[in-house]
């Protein structure tokens, strides 16, 4: 079995396990191991996913057992870690050098003075087989060891996978006149609600004609019940959308870019993921914009809005070269 | 003896005269603040101040007069609760970042 480690808040780590645990499981059992608050909602959308949820409110120390406890329980044969070499609370740092498994560590950007502070250049080569970076510019801290791979980005749906514009224009709940909206993507943290919901409400106030959605996993206030939507995987509904505003966390920028639609990025700050270095990364290869407030939100989606939609994407997902590097590295 | 150090190391150790900060140098070698890595943080155990041992003598004799009026306004009495403590210190700096300990960090 191979054993996904995707601890940390919001979407980001358990989508990008999601991502590759769905081309994985195709040839060997897979279990994700998550403390994301949004766990159960993803489970729901992917029920063939065997997904082991922590409580996202525990305290530290019993999380960290109970991370100790899943591998010892799960005995991986692969162990992938999602961004944090030593697990996001330090307890896989005992662990890792008694386990015997391939040990990979999927390279998402991290802050160089955790990087330094916890002297993970040396961790990571004492303790990991192969470390795999999901798309350019991730790698930015351990993308020159030996053991590191690069791959295009990791995504959670394939573009064969997408759903058709129809069922797309349903879930959106478009009328007939609209072919496309400003999808504003509440991702992130709980407290940063309010300020997609003011984004919302800046829009709606600037053009109140102009379609605007809000998809995430609660409402924002703000928003009008009819344009809130509950749904995930969010890259699935941006064949309808002319410009997207989100964060700028790996998941909503690699989708994005995909797509090849506009994006309006917020970088929110934190603790090990440089958002304000992806969004300007995105900037300057892709139609991506940085705004901070609300208002310059609002204003730079209208700018972007046309009524036209985005062409069906021709993306290569990452994922599918990730297991097959994996696959390899184990049967060598 | 120090053994020896990777690449591009940087001491992680707190330092400073009146503040922690990070202490940045490329090697404990000969470093006055750790002595040679054998102190783990420094600051925790600083007491000598570099040698300024009066830094903290402010009192009334020491400013003759000069100092509280310049602070507080000629009207202004003395109030003892205006010196800085060693506790004013973690309010005018940045706390260290505390890796490892939010398990919803991301």
């Amino acid at each position: 079995m191979w054993l996904i480690y995707a601890l940390g808040g919001g979407w980001g780590h358990l989508t990008r396990a999601v991502a590759l645990a769905s081309v994985a499981q195709v040839d060997r059992p897979v279990r994700v191991l998550t403390n994301s608050a949004y766990a159960s909602l993803i489970a729901a959308a992917m029920p063939a996913l065997d997904v082991v949820m922590l409580n996202p409110c525990a305290q530290a120390e019993l999380t960290r057992r109970a991370v100790q406890r899943v591998i010892a329980e799960c005995r991986p044969e692969c162990l992938v870690v999602d961004t944090f070499p030593r697990g996001i609370g330090g307890e896989l740092a005992g662990v890792l050098g008694r386990l015997d498994a391939t040990k990979v560590l999927v390279h998402r950007d991290l802050n160089p003075r955790y990087v330094t502070s916890a002297g993970l250049r040396e961790f990571v080569t004492a303790n990991y087989d192969l470390v795999l970076v999901p798309g350019a510019g991730e790698g930015l801290e351990l993308g020159d060891l030996p053991i590191t791979v690069a791959t295009t980005p990791w995504l959670v749906r394939s573009a064969d996978q997408l759903p058709d514009r129809s069922a797309v224009r349903s879930v959106l709940r478009l009328s007939p006149c609209d072919d496309a909206c400003i999808l504003v993507c509440a991702s992130g943290n709980k407290d940063e609600l309010d300020w997609y919901g003011a984004v919302y409400s800046a829009i709606r106030e600037l053009n109140g004609a102009a379609p605007v959605r809000v998809v995430s996993a609660e409402r924002p206030p703000s928003c009008a019940e009819e344009h809130s939507i509950c749904y995930w995987p969010a890259m699935d509904l941006f064949g309808c959308a002319s410009v997207v505003v989100g964060g700028a966390g790996y998941n909503i920028v690699r989708e994005c870019a995909a797509w090849g639609v506009p994006l309006v990025a917020k970088p929110w700050p934190r603790m090990y993921d440089r958002q304000e270095l992806r969004a300007r990364n995105a900037g300057a290869h892709a139609r991506s914009t940085i705004a901070h407030a609300p208002e310059a939100a609002a204003k730079s989606a209208l700018e972007h809005f046309e009524r036209s939609v985005p062409e069906p994407p021709r993306f290569v997902n990452g994922a599918i070269d990730a297991v097959r590097l994996v696959a390899r590295f184990r049967s060598n | 003896m120090t053994p020896p150090l990777p690449p591009g190391w940087k001491c992680t150790r707190r330092v400073g005269f009146l503040f922690p900060h990070d202490c940045q140098r490329t090697t404990p070698v000969g470093c006055p603040d750790c002595q040679n890595g054998a102190i783990d943080d420094p600051y925790r155990s600083c007491s000598d101040r570099y040698g300024y041992d009066y830094y903290d003598d402010y009192d009334n004799s020491y400013f003759l007069g000069y100092a509280y009026p310049l602070v507080a306004g000629p009207d202004v009495p003395y109030d003892s609760s205006m010196e800085f403590t060693e506790a004013d210190g973690a309010d005018l700096v940045k706390p260290d970042e505390e890796f490892e300990n939010d398990m919803t960090g991301s």
